[in-house]
């Protein structure tokens, strides 16, 4: 068959008319970028340098899957020192330098969050998950591009108020970071403790590190509070608190969120301090990575984790904030998929479309169930209590759904 | 009236260590007339050599298990008997913890005069005789510095140091209201205010410290006379390093060991010159005020409000006294 | 090889630019940002941006600590403020000014509002000196940082949270993209540097000049002090509080702990690397401070190649290295970069005779 120039074009009209126009209207890039804050400095210097390994396991994983749609898929991780500005430009650089091949972004806390918020628009827009469930991130009308891994700090401390009602509590304490982090759930949660009958006693705000313990630890001891609620800590303060109230023998049960639930501090503070997390509880939205049995996912990451991080740590456990930064990731990776395997472009707002219209998706393991985006959160999670003596985090409560 | 009594016993336990900080401050301006803007990140080195040598140095694989916990067997024995949290099983885990508390002390005072004489060879002694502006500005680019340096040297930030005093509960109640104090407090403000006066004393009655009265007198008179005015320099600085590492080590057991210990050294600073640059008597009073004052902030209004208590005081004072409550007036020729 | 410049008249004299040289710099500086805004990359947008926000109050610090000789460890507070007070009025104008005139009314009451808040900051200058005002306005900027955050304001402030700030609308011209952002702070930075040129033919800079020389000598000339050092802190303030408001146009959100301590010695770092009392001082101090921390973190991602374990050291890196620029020009070039080019300059226009 002989082909002159306009059978040509025309066999590749049809042909391109086939496959799909998008394929070619834009070239397909060689790779995806996915950029990412992390606090690997600073106060919650712990916590970014636990979740670092994450970025390189998901990016061997995703691509051992086939990337999105057969293009790889490439992390780009930075130091923010948890100061919202660096991320901001962390964000803005890679923005600059890397153009439409950033198809995401991961930030590393509420402040980043908040203060990137407004940048996302136009041709600025990517969709953007992180270390943060503040309560303001889960609506899509104000956010549209951010979503959270889990159940905001609202949802979580309705959880956790509703647990101390149940249990014939009468009186909360609630102490509490200065930091967005710290503040985010607090009016909320006086307003959930004013409708459950609860008595707020005592609101404490300290510094988000070397706060000032015995003068904290006193105001709780004057207020009498059966209950508190720790927020907006990480590595520090909230072990010293508990540590505290314990030397002072007060019967205060205290409570937190999910940054306070992490295996690997409480069993150091066990091992320097001695037992007294006791009886320490609080929410978790995901399953603790001990618990693989029912969990498919969190078996291919301890093989990927097994085999890349030998003779560290994360060999054999990977923390509750690795896991956290993991699901944000899967959410992306699976938005990202879908998007292309619909044939559309990889634009924010058709990644916006397809992420909030995840329904019904069976994570392999982080939750107790299928999921589904509910304003670009899901509100799902478990309470927990610790255990001095196995180092573990028992469940005390089913899936509590908020 | 109970709840007062407690609050302004905070307060002074705090203000005893302010004042140890302080003091710091006022020799290192005694002798060389540098405001040290970096002392509070001298002490956060003191917070950290105190975790290395009490926390990282016992745990490492190569140190003998005394030294990490120390276990006779009458302690193991007393141990068993006494109930978890209660006063003597403070007392018998505080023994236990010895070894390494004297070596955690030991080693931030060494280090800490190691990392003084450093600064004070580097940057303070080709300042001799520079204007006030570069020798604040230096210590200002040291505060960036040695941020820094700690960044990259101590990653952990959970730590658990152990308490330099047994960490006794002490209760008893006022009228209605029950006071709830910490034994180590305690212990820490009698050292702090016993190291104050020994320096105070020192000052004054030893030979070297006449040295530094007399060089902060006249430099150039008291290098004539006899007295060598490098060596006192450093020695001052040693001192302010030295007093600085055990404040670090008590504001490691108070407030956890981190990065942001280093801005104590503001607030510090502010309550100096709130009590008058070179005047220990006028110092001690306004740590001691500023301390009561933040602890009944801490009170009525809270925890954020206390944190600018020192800065509003400073420039309430500064505008009726310019030269803080007791300082000196600077007598200056045209 | 120039041996001097002929002035024919007092008027050419006393010209802010007063020569070819200055003139054909000044020219070909206005075409080089021309062509920079057409041409360069996002990124390169970016960071010019932040030079250019960061030169507006770093020539306002020049007035104060290196032509009038106070020392302020707070200037970041003013920064706040006009940063604040720009989204404020922003916020209370809405839909009862039109937008194309919103950005022009709120940016001189915001530097009017900082000015007047620089004033009171400088009370405390007229009873002391040197430390005890570093110290001072250390303490105030603590106190307006505290201010911004606290609950009390938060309705007006954002709080910790921090507030989303408007975009500027000049007469309808709408500065939605950072490439016209950049044009009105290159704009702005110029005025601000010619106007800080300006100042100092003036009588009041002379006043500046000769309280920093020696204040008590100043007063016996007839300077008042109280006028003069307060009206040098109002300037300085306002230089500050415009850059805020630049500040508060570029990004689209502003959050208190953008102004902490950090800012204000950057600000101060920038004037002595850069040369104090010299126009360009802060041209050079503030291209230095922006850069060399982009650099090594350029650098270094280039070096490690990504590696998450080595990104841990850059931050405290940076950090090091402006502490060590910081020392290194106070104790071998305390007269700045612009000392350093002037000498180069020197050199090359004497060549090829003696050098220095």
């Amino acid at each position: 068959m002989t082909m002159n120039r306009r059978a040509f074009l025309g066999t590749t009209a049809a042909a391109t008319a086939a496959l799909g126009t998008p394929m070619i209207l834009k070239a397909q890039p060689a790779e995806y970028i996915i950029g990412a804050s992390l606090p690997l400095t600073g106060p919650f210097a712990t916590a970014g340098q636990l979740v670092a390994p994450a970025f390189t396991m998901a990016q061997k994983l995703f691509n051992d899957e086939g990337g999105v749609a057969g293009t790889p898929i490439r992390f780009v991780t930075e130091d923010s020192g948890y100061i919202p500005q660096n991320s901001l430009a962390n964000y803005q650089r890679a923005l600059a330098s890397h153009g439409n091949n950033l198809v995401g972004y991961m930030a590393d806390s509420t402040g980043a969050m908040k203060l990137m918020a407004p940048e996302l628009k136009g041709a600025n827009a990517r969709i953007m998950g992180s270390t943060s469930f503040a309560s303001e991130l889960a609506d899509p009308a104000t956010h549209p591009y951010q979503y959270v891994s889990g159940p905001s700090y609202q949802s979580q401390f309705d959880i956790l108020l509703e647990n101390i009602k149940a249990e014939g509590g009468t009186t909360v304490a609630f102490i509490y970071s200065n930091t967005e982090f710290g503040r985010d759930p607090i009016a909320h949660g006086r307003a959930t403790a004013e409708r459950l009958g609860l008595k707020v006693v005592l609101e404490e705000v300290t510094k988000p590190q070397g706060a000032d313990i015995p003068t904290h630890v006193t105001k709780l001891a004057q207020s009498g509070a059966e209950y508190c609620i720790l927020q907006g800590y990480v590595t520090g303060v909230w072990p010293q608190l508990i540590g505290g109230a314990r030397q002072f023998g007060l019967p205060t049960k205290f409570r937190g969120t999910f940054w306070g639930m992490e295996k690997i501090i409480a069993d150091r503070i066990t091992e320097q301090a001695g037992p007294f997390l006791a009886g320490y509880e609080g929410v978790m939205p995901y399953r603790y990575f001990w618990d693989q049995a029912d969990a498919p996912r969190y078996q291919t990451y301890a093989k990927y984790a097994g085999e890349m991080f030998a003779g560290t740590p994360l060999e054999k456990y990977l923390s509750t904030w690795t896991l956290q930064t993991m699901c944000g990731l899967e959410i992306a990776f699976k938005t990202l998929r879908d998007t292309a395997e619909a044939g559309h472009e990889l634009t924010a707002d058709n990644l916006a479309e397809t992420l909030a219209g995840i329904s019904d998706w069976d994570t392999g393991g982080f939750f107790g169930g299928p999921i589904s985006m509910v304003n670009n959160a899901i509100g799902t999670g478990r309470v927990y209590a610790y255990d001095p003596e196995s180092g573990l985090f028992n469940p005390t409560s089913d899936w509590l759904s908020v | 009236m109970g709840q007062f009594l407690q609050f302004a016993i905070n307060g002074l336990m705090s203000g005893a260590i302010y004042a140890l900080i302080a003091v710091g401050i006022v020799s290192v301006y005694k002798a060389t007339k540098v405001v040290n803007f970096a002392h509070g990140y001298l002490i956060m080195f003191g917070a950290y050599f105190y975790f290395t040598f009490a926390v990282i140095v016992p745990q490492a694989a190569w140190a003998p298990a005394w030294l990490a916990s120390w276990q006779p067997d009458w302690l193991v024995a007393a141990k068993a008997d006494a109930p978890m949290f209660s006063p003597l099983g403070a007392v018998l885990d505080w023994v236990s913890n010895l070894p390494r508390i004297i070596l955690g002390i030991s080693g931030a005072v060494i280090a800490n005069a190691l990392l003084g004489r450093l600064v004070e060879r580097t940057l303070m002694r080709p300042l001799m005789g520079q204007s006030i502006f570069a020798m604040i500005m230096v210590t200002v680019g040291l505060i960036s510095i040695l941020s820094g340096a700690s960044s990259i040297i101590w990653t952990a930030d959970a730590a658990f140091v152990p308490h330099i005093a047994p960490n006794t509960p002490v209760r008893f109640s006022i009228g209605d209201t029950m006071i709830f104090l910490f034994g180590a407090d305690l212990v820490n403000m009698v050292i702090a205010l016993l190291l104050f006066g020994g320096i105070v004393l020192w000052v004054r009655y030893t030979k070297s410290g006449i040295a530094i009265r007399a060089t902060a007198e006249d430099q150039s008179t008291a290098y004539s006379m006899g007295i060598s005015v490098p060596k006192v320099f450093s020695r001052a600085w040693v001192l302010a390093c030295t007093t600085g590492a055990i404040a670090g080590a008590i504001l490691a057991t108070r407030n956890g060991v981190s990065p942001t210990l280093g801005l104590f050294g503001f607030s510090v600073l502010a309550i100096v010159l709130l009590g008058g640059l070179d005047s220990y008597v006028g110092v001690f009073i306004a740590a001691m005020s500023v301390g009561v004052l933040e602890a009944m902030t801490q009170w009525k209004l809270g925890g954020e409000w206390a944190e600018i208590v020192p800065y509003v005081a400073v420039l309430l004072v500064l505008l009726v006294r310019p030269h803080g409550l007791m300082g000196s007036k600077e007598v200056e020729r045209i | 090889m120039i041996n001097g410049n002929l002035k024919s008249s007092y008027g050419s004299d006393e010209r802010i630019v007063n020569n070819g040289y200055k003139q054909a710099f000044v020219y070909g500086s206005f075409l080089c940002l021309a062509a920079f805004a057409l041409f360069a990359n996002d990124y390169m947008i970016l960071i010019a941006c932040q030079v250019g926000i960061l030169l507006v109050a770093v020539v306002g610090i020049n007035i104060l600590t290196g032509y009038t000789g106070l020392i302020s460890l707070g200037h970041g507070a003013f920064v706040a403020i006009g940063a604040y007070a720009v989204t404020i009025l922003h916020n209370a104008m809405d839909g009862i000014v039109p937008d194309a005139l919103t950005a022009l009314i709120a940016i001189p009451v915001a530097v009017t509002i900082t000015a007047l808040i620089g004033i009171i900051v400088g009370l405390p200058s007229l009873r002391v000196k040197g430390l005890y005002l570093a110290v001072a306005t250390l303490a105030a900027s603590f106190i307006v940082i505290f201010i911004v955050e606290n609950e009390t304001f938060a309705g007006y402030t954002g709080g910790v949270v921090g507030i989303n700030t408007p975009v500027p609308n000049l007469l309808g011209w709408e500065l939605d993209t950072k490439r016209e952002m950049f044009i009105f702070i290159s704009v702005s930075a110029v005025l601000a540097l010619l106007a800080g040129q300006n100042l100092f033919r003036t009588r009041v800079g002379r006043a500046f000049i000769a309280i920093r020389d020696r204040d008590y000598s100043a007063e016996i000339l007839g300077i008042s002090l109280l006028r003069y050092k307060l009206m040098s802190f109002a300037l300085s303030a306002a230089y500050c509080g415009m850059a805020g408001a630049l500040f508060a146009y570029f990004y689209a959100r502003i959050l208190p702990e953008q102004f902490e301590l950090e800012l204000s010695l950057e600000l101060i770092a920038a004037v002595i690397v850069g040369g104090m009392g010299r126009t360009l001082g802060p041209l050079f101090g503030v291209i230095l401070i922006v850069l060399v921390p982009e650099l090594i973190k350029v650098t270094a991602s280039v070096v490690t190649n990504g590696d998450t374990a080595s990104t841990r050291i850059i931050a405290p890196l940076q950090e090091i290295i402006f502490g060590l620029l910081l020392i290194f020009f106070l104790l071998k070039e305390p007269l700045g970069i612009n000392h350093i080019v002037d000498r180069l300059i020197r050199a090359a226009n004497r060549w090829p005779f003696a050098r220095g």
